[in-house]
């Protein structure tokens, strides 16, 4: 039956309210949390202050079994909660982590869930994910890292690069290749790896939104043998259910704060239309800002119904066609759709977009610093390389 | 009388002779080191470009120029837009100087103009205000006749290189109204009692700045032109500087997809150069297509101006074109280089960011495309005309 609508019942409805309440409390006052803020210290305390106290209240995984950290609560408990903390402009999740623990939930041992997924769930240990490599981004499966076994021991060697975070991690896991003769993905394995580990260096790579990336190097690098997650050879297929996102898996699917941004941006463009007056009239009564607004709503609201679609194709196990083509399909709309979407909105709020803070900024300069974000909408895949899945194993074009 | 669309000898003289200059005195780490610089722009560098006549290239010889046409100019900013060059040509050369050398008095000019072209002065427009209007009605900023004097009150926003200028040449309205009647001239020293600066940086590092004027008191020998009707020559005065602005779009457009389609040749990943998908094909093609297409318009605007013919209407569609070809270049790179372009040790976020700067100076895409259509009046895609 359709339905669109998370809260149908008072107990949801009361959930929904018991987030708000904790937001509007929790919240660091006068800071919103549009931006990354991984280089500044301050922000960063801020940020990890906050991400413990919801940790504290085991919302981080809600829905993972209490054993590991959680609650054991519902997806649909999840979606509301990330709804809210989206709405409200919360940091996004340590987003790695996440991921990583969905990976531990799914491969990892009982005692390698036990060791890591609390950390994860008080918000005490912040992730970082060693896949890409200077020679391996979109062929992810060339990578060339490699860790053989020395008695009981895995010895990791190689580079890592546009880690994000990963000056902030504890850890990181890092996607290696474990048999030296077998070609492409057939021999990847993927290894948790403490960061303090002898032989891990790290440079930084600063980027154009005031944030950072990494290059790690791993030189001859002892793990123990519990650091393998999963099979031995087999990432390859657990990493592309982790990219995957549609699993039920936490964090499951449903708004994420970092791409609602999107969301919250739109607003703001739409509230700088009101309040500013060109030629004796609000810039939202000038005909062509208000259909350029109109096509960015229309976007960001075909993004929202994504989200739903992500939820329902994940709960129901029903989707429109073949599994790849929904994810891929949102993700090459939202890549393209991000910086064209920041490009209008320098646009419409006109020349004083450019500067970047003080009082003659417009909307605190936050919308010129979106828009060098929008920049790295290449993250997690390049849309050209989600259209070609898409095509291919999705519509059945030729490889 | 034929249809050639390439440089004469003289402006190919200068489109080497200043590719060469630039490759030696601005490098990109010179590019790099400006931004962070305490000066508003490298010394020996404008130095430099003054030894070889550039900053009065324009200028009469009667006030030490070298009285080149437009099109000599306009070879000129292909190379600058190619080099990222941090100075401050376009706003003291262009359309400061240019202002004076127009509307100025024989002592303004003998004044200023030999000393801009010698290197020894910086003149800057001071044209926008909080509104970002392009148009005449975008000049709020009052002057009132006190006197001797004229009173300026107001505030004029992303004034360039202001900390380092001798004179603003501001942009002040006489009386009511917000036509091109009342809109007035004057040069104000920077650091005349109740001007007061404050920095604006924006993406591309430039020294932006807002200065915000209080009861500040301007000679009325300080004003530049008629006042009450400095607008029709600041206006055709920008639109050229902004048929310039395309020509550095179209320079480092040239860069831009010299470095992507290199990129795309030499990045091999599923064990063959990028460039060989045609998703990738259609990225960097879009680069030359937009290079393309600005560098006819703005080249046909160059000509028409250096020929006397009319030329505002082309000279806007030409900025419509670099304004969109600025986002869509660099947008297209990205997008290709993926991952390593958003870092800012790859040398692409440089053009990037100037790109947006670019963008919006002297009139963005809205504005130019409707200026466009008006300039055309009732006819706004006339027969093919070369009168
Ligand atoms: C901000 C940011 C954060 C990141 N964080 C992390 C992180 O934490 N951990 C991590 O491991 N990685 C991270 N990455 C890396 C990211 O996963 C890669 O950038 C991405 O996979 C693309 O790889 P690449 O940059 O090497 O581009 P390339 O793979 O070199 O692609 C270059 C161009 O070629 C195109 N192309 C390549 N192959 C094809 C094809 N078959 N068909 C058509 N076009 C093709 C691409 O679409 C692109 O246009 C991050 C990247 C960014 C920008």
């Amino acid at each position: 039956m359709v339905d669109f609508c998370p809260d149908d019942t008072p107990q949801l409805k009361a959930w929904r309210g018991e987030v708000r309440a904790f937001l509007e409390a929790e919240l660091p006052g006068g800071m919103t949390f549009d931006y990354d803020y991984d280089e500044d210290e301050a922000g960063w305390d801020a940020y990890l202050a906050f991400w413990r106290k919801v940790g504290a209240k085991k919302w981080i995984g809600l829905t993972w079994p209490e054993e590991f950290g959680g609650l054991g609560r519902s997806a649909i408990e999840r979606w509301i909660l990330q709804e809210e903390f989206a709405e409200y402009a919360a940091p996004s999740h340590p987003i790695i982590g996440m991921a990583v623990a969905a990976g531990l939930l799914r491969h990892g041992t009982h005692a390698q869930r036990l060791r890591h997924l609390p950390g994860i769930a008080s918000g005490a240990v912040q992730w970082g994910e060693g896949y890409s490599e200077p020679g391996s981004g979109s062929d992810l499966a060339s990578l060339t890292t490699r860790a053989h076994l020395d008695g009981d021991h895995w010895v990791l060697n190689g580079q890592k690069t546009l880690g994000t975070a990963a000056h902030r991690a504890q850890w990181m896991s890092v996607l290696a290749r474990t048999d030296p003769e077998a070609p492409g993905h057939s021999a990847i394995s993927c290894f948790l790896v403490p960061l303090d580990a002898p032989g891990i260096q790290m440079l930084p790579l600063h980027n154009m939104a005031d944030g950072q990336q990494n290059q790690t190097f791993f030189d001859n690098v002892r793990l123990p043998a519990d650091s393998l997650l999963g099979d031995v050879n087999k990432a390859w297929n657990q990493i592309w259910f982790g990219l995957g996102g549609e699993a039920l898996d936490p964090p499951g699917p449903s708004p994420d704060p970092y791409r609602y941004r999107i969301v919250r941006m739109l607003r703001k463009v739409m509230s700088y239309c009101r309040e500013t007056r060109h030629r004796g009239r609000p810039l939202m009564e000038d005909p062509v800002v208000r259909l350029q607004l109109a096509e960015l709503l229309e976007g960001v609201e075909a993004i929202r119904t994504q989200y739903y679609e992500s939820y329902s194709n994940a709960v129901t196990g029903i989707t429109v066609g073949p599994r790849p083509i929904a994810l891929n399909l949102h993700q090459a709309y939202y890549k393209e759709f991000w910086p064209r979407f920041a490009q209008t909105c320098m646009e419409i709020v006109g020349p004083m977009a450019q500067i970047q803070g003080g009082r003659w900024a417009c909307l605190n300069g936050e919308l010129e610093h979106y828009f060098r974000g929008s920049v790295s909408n290449h993250a997690g895949g390049t849309s050209q390389l989600k259209r070609m899945v898409l095509a291919t194993r999705g519509l059945g074009l030729p490889r | 009388m034929s249809i050639d669309l390439n440089f004469n000898e003289q402006q190919q003289l200068i489109q080497n002779t200043a590719r060469e200059f630039f490759q030696k005195h601005c490098p990109i780490d010179v590019v790099r080191r400006a931004e962070k610089a305490d000066e508003e722009y490298p010394a020996d560098l404008w130095r430099g470009m003054a030894d070889l006549g550039w900053l009065g290239i324009t200028f009469p010889e009667a006030y030490g120029g070298l009285g080149c046409s437009f099109l000599d100019l306009y070879a000129l900013y292909g190379e600058l837009g190619r080099s990222l060059a941090p100075v401050p040509h376009l706003e003291c050369v262009a359309l400061a100087g240019t202002l004076v050398a127009e509307l100025g008095s024989e002592t303004q000019k003998a004044e200023w103009l030999p000393r801009i072209a010698a290197g020894e002065a910086i003149l800057t427009p001071a044209l926008m205000e909080p509104d970002g209007l392009y148009g005449p009605d975008g000049v709020t900023l009052s002057a009132r006749r006190d006197g001797d004097n004229f009173l300026l009150n107001g505030v004029k926003l992303l004034v360039a290189y202001a900390k380092s200028a001798d004179r603003l040449v501001c942009a002040a309205r006489i009386g009511t109204g917000d036509g091109a009647a009342g809109v007035s001239l004057f040069l104000v020293d920077p650091k005349a009692p109740g001007v007061s600066l404050e920095k604006t940086t924006n993406m591309a590092s430039a020294p932006l700045y807002a200065v915000i004027f209080k009861d500040v008191a301007v000679p009325t020998s300080d004003a530049l032109g008629e006042v009450g009707g400095a607008w029709p020559v600041l206006d055709a005065t920008v639109m050229k500087a902004a048929v310039l602005q395309s020509a550095m779009v179209v320079g480092a457009g040239e860069v831009v997809l010299d470095m992507t389609a290199d990129y795309a040749r030499t990045r091999v990943q599923f064990g063959q150069p990028i460039g060989r998908h045609q998703a990738v094909q259609y990225l960097v093609t879009d680069i030359a297509i937009e290079q393309n297409l600005t560098r006819n318009l703005a080249l046909r605007a160059a000509w028409r101006i250096e020929s006397g013919r009319s030329f505002l209407r082309e000279a806007a569609l030409a900025k419509a074109c670099a304004s969109k070809a600025a986002a869509a270049m660099t947008f297209a790179a990205h997008e290709v280089h993926a991952g390593i372009g958003f870092m800012l040790d790859y040398d692409l976020q440089l053009y990037t960011l100037r790109a947006k700067h670019w963008e919006s100076n002297l009139g963005d895409r809205r504005h130019c495309l409707e200026r466009a259509m008006a300039e055309g009046g009732d006819d706004p895609l006339p027969h093919f005309q070369h009168a």
